[in-house]
Parts: C-alpha cells; sequence; structure tokens
C-alpha cells in the first residue's frame, strides 16, 4: 500500500480492492434481501433506502418481517436492535484505526454509517497497512462501492428474482454464510479465532431461547470467555513459534 | 395513513440500528485508542457475527430453508477444506462450497425424480 500518496489514489484504490469479492457478496446478498421486501409489499424505494439507512442485512430482514406480520412498533425496534446490535462492539473495535487521521473527530458519526461486516474486517486486517492519513479516504472508497453493489442487488431481487432459477438464487444466498464462514474464521489472533469458534457454536440453541436478543446474549457470553483466555490462548501460541 | 406507519415503522428501524454506530463512537472518543477494552469489543463482534452465520446456516429463513439441513453443512464444510488445505484462497473456498451445494441439489433432484 505504498502507491497512496493522494486521497484520491485511496479512494481509487478502496473502490479497486471492493470490487470483486466484497462487492459481489453485497449484491448476493441485497438480492436476497430485494426479493423478500417485495415479497412482503415493502416498496422498492424504501428497500433501497432500507440499504442506505439501515446498512445491516440481519436488522433490514428482521424490520421487513416483523412490519409484514403487523408486529406492534416496540416489537420493530427491539427485533432490529438486537439484530444489528453488533455495529456497537464493531464501531468501538474500528474507531482506533482512525485515531492517528487528521479528520474532524465529528465525521466518525458518519463513518460509523458504513460499517457492515466486509468493510470491517477490510479495515481491521488492512487498516494498519495503509498511511494513517489516507485511511478515511480508502474506507470511503471501499465502502461506497460496497453499498452500491448492495443497492444494485436490491434493485434485481426486488425486479427479477422470481423470474431466476432458483438454483442462481440459491448459489447467491449461500454465498453469503461461506464468505462470513472463511473470512472470521481466518484470523491470525487466537482470541477472535476462540470468540468465532464459542459463537458458532452457542449462536443457534441461544436464538431458540431468545430469536430477539439470542445474538446479543451469544456475543457477549463467547467474547468475554474469549477474552478472558487471551493471555491463556497466546502462551502455547508464542511456544510453538518459538520452537519454530 | 398506511404510508405514514410503514415509514415510521421503518424510521424507527433506521434509528435502532443507528443508535448502536452513534453510541460506539461517542464512547470511543473517551477511551485511549490503545486500552484493551478494544480487544474486548472485538471478540465481542467476532461472537455476534459467528452466531449470525450459523443461525443462517442451520435455522435459515427464507429460500435456504427450502433445502435440507445437511445440503447447507456438507457445502460449508467443503468450503473450509478447500480454503484452508489450498492455501487460503477466498474464491477457491467458496467455488468449493458452491459446488457442493450445486451438486447436492442436482443428485437429490435426479434421484426424486423432480
Amino acid at each position: 500500500m505504498k502507491e497512496l500518496e493522494t486521497n484520491s489514489r485511496a479512494v481509487l484504490a478502496g473502490i479497486r480492492n471492493a470490487f470483486g469479492l466484497p462487492a459481489l457478496l453485497l449484491f448476493s446478498a441485497m438480492t436476497g434481501f430485494g426479493s423478500f421486501a417485495q415479497e412482503q409489499g415493502l416498496s422498492l424505494y424504501m428497500s433501497m433506502l432500507s440499504t442506505i439507512l439501515i446498512w445491516g442485512l440481519p436488522g433490514q430482514v428482521v424490520h421487513v418481517e416483523l412490519y409484514g406480520m403487523g408486529a406492534p412498533l416496540i416489537a420493530v425496534v427491539l427485533g432490529v436492535a438486537g439484530a444489528n446490535a453488533r455495529f456497537m462492539p464493531m464501531t468501538l473495535s474500528m474507531m482506533p484505526v482512525f485515531d492517528d487521521s487528521p479528520h474532524n473527530r465529528r465525521w466518525n458519526y458518519l463513518l460509523a454509517q458504513m460499517i457492515s461486516i466486509n468493510t470491517w474486517t477490510e479495515m481491521l486486517d488492512r487498516g494498519p497497512e495503509i498511511r494513517a492519513d489516507r485511511r478515511m479516504a480508502y474506507f470511503l472508497g471501499f465502502s461506497f462501492t460496497c453499498m452500491t453493489a448492495g443497492i444494485i442487488g436490491v434493485l434485481q431481487g426486488f425486479i427479477l428474482f422470481e423470474s431466476m432459477p432458483q438454483t442462481v438464487s440459491l448459489c447467491l444466498i449461500f454465498l453469503v454464510p461461506v464468505y462470513f464462514g472463511l473470512i472470521m474464521s481466518n484470523t491470525v489472533h487466537p482470541p477472535f479465532l476462540l470468540a468465532f469458534v464459542l459463537g458458532c457454536i452457542l449462536g443457534t440453541p441461544m436464538h431458540m431461547l431468545t430469536p430477539e436478543w439470542g445474538l446479543v446474549l451469544t456475543g457477549l457470553i463467547s467474547g468475554t470467555l474469549a477474552y478472558l483466555m487471551r493471555h491463556k490462548l497466546q502462551v502455547p501460541w508464542n511456544n510453538k513459534e518459538g520452537n519454530g | 395513513m398506511a404510508e405514514t406507519s410503514a415509514w415510521i415503522f421503518f424510521l424507527s428501524a433506521v434509528l435502532a440500528t443507528y443508535v448502536w454506530r452513534f453510541a460506539a463512537v461517542m464512547i470511543s472518543h473517551r477511551i485511549e485508542a490503545n486500552h484493551p477494552i478494544f480487544e474486548w469489543f472485538t471478540c465481542l463482534a467476532y461472537g455476534i457475527i459467528a452466531a449470525l452465520v450459523a443461525r443462517t446456516l442451520i435455522l435459515p429463513s427464507g429460500l435456504l430453508a427450502l433445502v435440507p439441513l445437511w445440503h447447507r453443512l456438507i457445502p460449508m464444510a467443503l468450503a473450509f477444506l478447500g480454503f484452508y488445505l489450498l492455501g487460503k484462497r477466498l474464491w477457491v473456498g467458496i467455488v468449493f462450497g458452491e459446488t457442493g451445494l450445486i451438486a447436492l441439489m442436482w443428485f437429490n433432484n435426479g434421484a426424486e425424480g423432480f
């Protein structure tokens, strides 16, 4: 990442790196959302706005689902808040990436809106390689590309989904858990890997226990356990490296 | 009237998501960047996203619910095998997973004479 000498180059680098799997993934995921929203009677306009303004698929799905069922407003608010609560720890852990960057801190409230699993892992992995004063430009280029792909996905899902062969639709939807499963498990930091494994194991039973807060509870339990065990995890890890 | 209530529901959903991001930025401005608590936050995020992946795979809503559980689990296992055994290339994992899914659907439909 040596070539990022100006902000516009950083934006372009972000766009280039998003163009490919990250954008394809958002496109696929949002295709599924677009068709679901259409099925549930949401307008196309609102479905596309949902991708921009909520920008978190589980919450978007819960909103459409509960609204379609005629659930009360409080259920929609709690359901969406539970499904998208991950943005709190995600945003918190990403903000230090922008700490040495010269922009006014108020911009962070806008940057936070652009965070998704995709853009978050990208910035945690690649952020440190990028000059601190170019990170915001890179992040904006990357996330606007992902968001645009998502909006196109909603549009195509809303309009074309029913005429698409079911195998194609299934492959597009299946891409989402595969992609996230692979990128999240591929972390070099043992506590994060432990949190991921525990989350995979606990996720389903906790969801059956409490559908609204299952995600949050799973995250709290597995994340805290992994965090508390981080020193124990790192000792054998370092030894192994030391022994060659 | 129906229009207005749809917008109220929608904007509430928007706020219910943004409130997490907003609170996080506000809190982060009050903590040192290298504070160990950020590692805990990252662990929490990993846990939640893992739960999300497991839920999408095991208890999906929508189209994925139409295929049996083992049609989702076997391709997922294949994706992991392809990814970790063949040099951690993302596209290899995805090709393995998707090929597995297509093969299973094709085999199943053929066997049951769809």
